[in-house]
């Protein structure tokens, strides 16, 4: 039941697809209706195969660069298309009419379908991989892309006929719906990492501008303008930056179809007439702006599921722990917590003034770490578990379970340890001086100096 | 040869290169973001080093120069149609087209068209109609801007060094090249300016070489010898001498020391020794400019010694004082004021601050004439029983348009009346 | 023969207990101006309200332009009356903060788009070029009417009605704006159904028919065809 309730936001996204799709390509609704159904239990079982055969990050990363290479299909062909639209002749680019063609429908929904198929199977994670599950998963699927297919076309035939779709549109809103239902994912989630790498790149470019053109440094600039300056450098900038980056193509397909010319009626001499064409023009260019409108709802939508994920991560209260007369932390393996459960175990060790969170955890390769609860570039608001993965409360990284105890990146702080029959043993004048030092980097990266 | 130039400009300014190029340059950032966070430094690196990647981004300065081409060829050509001069009214180059087969009463016409705010020309055969201002010199303006831009990046992502020197108050000016005059004089002092809080000038006496005085300012970065003079940070240059009771020949040596602001630390390691001194500049009392030491060039500097990781003392003394204490004697006969510099040879800057200009001026241009005075053409070519009539407009097509289809029918009238 | 742009059949409008209009068959040849007479209440305005698509029969048979209008839905009805007919009132009608030429754009924007250089050129031909910017109550009684035909003949329509649209003028205006109507006639080919109760008006007719009661007692051939 609880399964059923999970998929309804992606069982919505797959409709709205269905739906847009039919009207996009409504001169071929049987081969959409068709190939859409067939790409969505494919998706479904492959990525089911996928996931059971590569556990970990790496099917996700598939997946992801799916949507990632869908997103970036979508930038490319809103450029393309504000550019045809403000020439002086309108013209259809190669790629449009491709998509209208038998063929091209047909594609269009079997990717579509895939990847939707794909996002809904990363919800099932955990089923078993035998093969009669696999059999059973593609009967279900395939009813219930069955099912709402058809719901989908029955809506459609509701819709008036002047309600139409431009390719453009129709791109626009299958990729918004596809993050959709993404983003309620953690593993698939693009938002977050698209800010945080937005960030990274207007730090840099900045940076790189003021120095490129000679900008004197900060010491010789007034606060106030500084401040403004310094926003560049802050976590919001990444935020900000991504939901330009995020909504720009729907906002220029939007545009594109509002600045098309009307068709010419110079060659007609009555009035009413060339005033009805132009009105019949309009209205269809109206209709076709629903749907960009509609995608950019969306994609607020799916930002808003990313910076607010219903996931609950497993966060415990740091437990306290004191350092023996030799300054060592000694942590049973088994007791009142299990270290080798695979789960997140913090703890927070003071002494005088300063105080220290870390964490002990034991990774799918069934090795122990223990890591500072910071990394060394965010500001140290700490780790939670979910989803095979740790996450920086900060910037909304994602770090593999497997990659934890690395250095490196958003990683947390590996700390040296050592590792007896039954317990653990820490050195806590090394976590103070790591802590402090880590602390210490990270406050002045916050402050915003070059 | 001149179909194979005009094939070529046609290629060469083809609207699709500049996005395509800008394009596959973001898609080789995202590819290097997945392998290292210095993303835009690394593709930087791989532009100047790979001729290919120099080549493509070359693309776009070329592409702008050759649609400024394009675009101005298009633009007389729509002037001589307009003026008559041109035999056909090439409608490709206009909104609308239309043929009609009467000959408009040219007084009426250009009397309605100058009722409707229209200028008109008449010229044999043609009658030209227009308002409003050419966007077309802003165009210009904007692609030329492009150009500047793109080949600002091109020669300074290419090409740009960069050197960094410390310039110390009377010593001579350490230019990559070799040395300039002497540094007579490094100034530091408030600004009432909007943007710059403080002002910083070197003054640079005549150099052998045959450079005149020069006197160095913030922005824009002066050049000499080819080079931007580029102030970073701010420094001291001391002149040290140390003597511990297990050091009695002791240590003497002049050191930079990156200790502005006041409180950050820099540290002078005596060589062969555990010795290890820290610097730090005094705070000044509060409220106070916490420049004014490096603005009047009273420099008092703190220090604490270091024997390993043991600190042994600490003090503070001013420039030509000492410290005595233990056995161990610490002097510091010199503090000059030192500016960390960078010279730069980068000609790309002088182009992206033409285009910076270009830019502004095209906005600035491009508003008003947008929203006030929008650029609509129409031109009517007649023959006895016929008309060719051609319509344009960069702005207020609408109701533009209904003013030509008004002109026509009215042109139409007279089929009926013949 | 010209084909019949209005036929009825047994038409009839009844108002309760009221027959407005009783049985009437009724042929209008296209192109042709129809004067209607009666007293009041005679059903002229019924009449005309039927064949404009204002109002719906309780009985019979219309086909006005090859459509039925019986079988026509709400947004049908609206869609006819906006594309295929223009109306004259008595009343005039005119948004009186608007100025002349911009009654005339509200007419456009009704039927689709509005545009200002063809609703200044409608203005003209009626006569009212220098009259462009003044609002209604800056125009004498005759001059308003001529708004309202430029306003009625903006949409190119198949039919034009005409509820007695000269009863506040003087004779003189009356005449100038009978003379409009028969060279917009001529230049436009539109069928005229005009209601009137002055037997000088209904003479600028071909064809007059009387009403009394609801009833058609008399035709009137003003003018011979072919």
């Amino acid at each position: 039941m609880a399964i059923f309730f999970k998929l309804i936001p992606h069982v919505l996204s797959w409709v709205g697809i269905v739906l847009v799709l039919l009207r996009g390509l409504s001169g071929h609704r049987s081969v959409v209706t068709a190939a859409s159904m067939a790409g969505f239990v494919i998706g479904v079982v492959g990525a089911f195969i996928l996931l059971g055969s590569f556990p970990g990050s790496f099917s996700f990363g598939i997946i992801k660069s799916a949507l990632g290479v869908s997103f970036l299909l979508l930038w490319g062909v809103s450029v393309a298309t504000i550019y045809l639209s403000t020439g002086r002749r309108a013209a259809i680019s190669g790629g449009g009419r491709f998509v209208n063609t038998k063929l091209g429908a047909g594609v269009v929904s079997g990717l579509a379908g895939i990847v939707a198929g794909a996002v809904c199977a990363c919800r099932l994670t955990g089923t078993g991989g035998n093969a009669l599950a696999v059999v059973l998963l593609a009967l279900a699927a395939g009813a219930l892309a069955y099912a709402l297919v058809f719901a989908a076309r029955a809506v459609d035939r509701l819709l008036p006929a002047s309600f139409t779709v431009s390719m453009s549109g129709m791109l626009a809103a299958v990729v918004a719906l596809l993050l959709f239902s993404s983003s309620s994912i953690l593993r698939l989630d693009l938002f977050s990492p698209l800010s945080m790498k937005v960030m990274k790149g207007v730090h840099d470019f900045v940076h790189q501008f003021m120095e490129s053109i000679l900008i004197p440094d900060h010491l010789f600039v007034r606060p106030v303008v500084w401040k403004y300056i310094g926003f560049l450098f802050g976590k919001e900038v990444g935020f900000w930056g991504g939901m330009v980056i995020w909504f720009t193509p729907a906002v220029l397909i939007a545009m594109a179809i509002h600045f098309e010319r009307l068709p010419s009626v110079a060659h007609i001499r009555q009035g009413a007439q060339r005033r009805r064409l132009l009105a019949a023009a309009i209205r269809v260019q109206r209709f076709r702006l629903v749907i960009p409108v509609l995608s950019l709802v969306i994609f607020s939508a799916a930002a808003y599921q990313s910076s607010f994920p219903s996931v609950e991560y497993w966060d415990p209260k740091p437990l306290p722990v004191s350092a023996s007369q030799a300054g060592e932390i000694v942590i049973p393996k088994k007791g009142d917590v299990n270290l080798e459960d695979g789960k997140l175990h913090k703890y927070l060790f003071k002494q005088g003034d300063s105080e220290v969170r870390f964490f002990v955890l034991m990774t799918p390769a069934g090795k122990l770490t223990v890591d500072l609860d910071a990394c060394a570039i965010c500001k140290p608001d700490g780790y939670g578990q979910a989803e095979g993965s740790v996450i920086c409360y900060y910037c909304k990284t994602l770090i593999p379970l497997e990659t934890v105890g690395r250095v490196g990146g958003c990683n947390p702080v590996p700390v040296p340890f050592t590792e007896k029959a039954d317990t653990v043993v820490v050195d806590g004048m090394t976590l103070l001086n790591s802590w402090s030092a880590t602390v210490k980097a990270t406050a002045r990266v916050k402050e915003g100096g070059k | 040869m001149k179909r194979l130039l005009l094939a070529m400009v046609k290629a060469g300014s083809s609207w699709t290169i500049t996005p395509l190029v800008i394009g596959l340059f973001f898609l080789i950032y995202i590819g290097i973001a997945f392998f290292t966070d210095e993303t835009l430094i690394a593709l930087m690196a791989f532009t100047r080093k790979s001729i290919i990647l120099a080549a493509l981004l070359a693309l776009i300065p070329l592409n702008s120069a050759f649609r400024i081409l394009r675009e101005t060829g298009t633009y007389l050509t729509i002037r001589r149609v307009l003026s008559g001069k041109k035999a056909d009214v090439m409608p490709e180059l206009f909104d609308d087209a239309v043929e009609l087969p009467a000959s408009p009463s040219i007084t009426e016409l250009e009397s309605r068209l100058a009722a409707e705010g229209y200028r008109t020309r008449r010229s044999e055969n043609t009658l030209a109609a227009w308002r409003g201002i050419s966007a077309f010199p802003v165009r210009a303006l904007f692609l030329a801007g492009t150009f500047c831009l793109f080949t600002g990046i091109l020669v300074s992502v290419t090409t740009r060094t960069s050197q960094r020197r410390m310039v110390i108050e009377g010593e001579p000016l350490p230019t990559p090249e070799g040395t300039g005059g002497t540094v007579d004089r490094i100034a530091l002092a408030n600004s009432s300016g909007s943007i710059l809080s403080r002002t910083l000038t070197m003054e640079v006496a005549p150099s052998g070489s045959g450079y005149g005085k020069s006197v160095f300012g913030l922005y824009p970065p002066s050049l000499y010898g080819g080079f931007f003079v580029y102030p970073r940070y701010l420094g001291i240059a001391l002149h040290f001498s140390f003597f511990a009771p297990d050091m009695p020949s002791g240590y003497e040596t002049h050191c930079t020391l990156n200790t502005y602001p006041p409180g950050k630390e820099d540290n002078a390691i005596i060589p062969d020794s555990p010795y290890r001194i820290i610097f730090s500049i005094q705070e000044p009392d509060a409220g106070s400019d916490r420049y004014t030491s490096y603005m009047t060039g009273n420099i008092t500097l703190r220090f604490k010694l270091l024997k390993g990781k043991e600190i042994l003392f600490t003090g503070s003394a001013p420039g030509g004082g000492k410290f005595v204490r233990d056995g161990y004697r610490l002097a510091l006969p010199d503090i000059r004021r030192l500016v960390v510099t960078d010279f730069i040879r980068d000609y790309g800057v002088l182009f992206i601050w033409w285009s910076a200009l270009l830019f502004g001026a095209a906005i600035c241009i491009w508003l008003p004439i947008r929203v006030f005075f929008p650029r609509r053409e129409m031109v009517f070519r007649y023959e006895p029983d016929a008309t060719r009539a051609c319509s344009r407009a960069e702005g207020g097509s609408r109701k533009h348009a209904g003013v030509f289809h008004e002109a026509l029918d009215l042109v139409d009238a007279r089929k009926t009346e013949g | 023969m010209a084909t019949a742009i209005i036929e009825t059949h047994g038409l009839t409008r009844n108002y309760g207990d009221i027959c407005a209009l009783k049985p009437l068959d009724l042929q209008v040849p296209e192109g042709e101006w129809l004067s209607v007479m009666g007293h009041s209440g005679s059903g002229k305005s019924t009449l005309m309200n039927l064949v404009g698509g204002l109002d719906r029969p309780s009985n019979g048979a219309l086909r006005v332009g090859g459509e039925d209008l019986l079988m026509l839905s709400e947004d049908g009805l609206a869609r006819f009356r906006r594309e295929f007919v223009g109306i004259i009132f008595q009343q005039h009608h005119l948004v009186p903060y608007l100025t002349a030429v911009e009654n005339v754009m509200l007419a456009q924007y009704f039927h689709s788009v509005p545009d200002e250089a063809e609703a200044r050129s409608a203005l003209e031909r009626v006569g009212l070029g220098h009259r462009l910017r003044n609002r209604p109550g800056e125009l004498s009684g005759g001059e308003q009417q001529r708004v309202c035909i430029a306003r009625a003949i903006i949409n190119s329509p198949k039919l034009l009605l005409g509820d007695e649209p000269t009863g506040n003028l003087d004779h003189k205006s009356t005449v100038m704006v009978m003379e409009l109507l028969k060279e917009l006639r001529a230049e436009e080919r539109f069928t005229i159904i005009m209601v009137t109760h002055n037997q000088e008006v209904a003479a600028w007719g071909d064809r007059t028919i009387y009403l009394d009661d609801g009833v058609l007692v008399r035709e009137e051939r003003l003018k011979v065809e072919g």
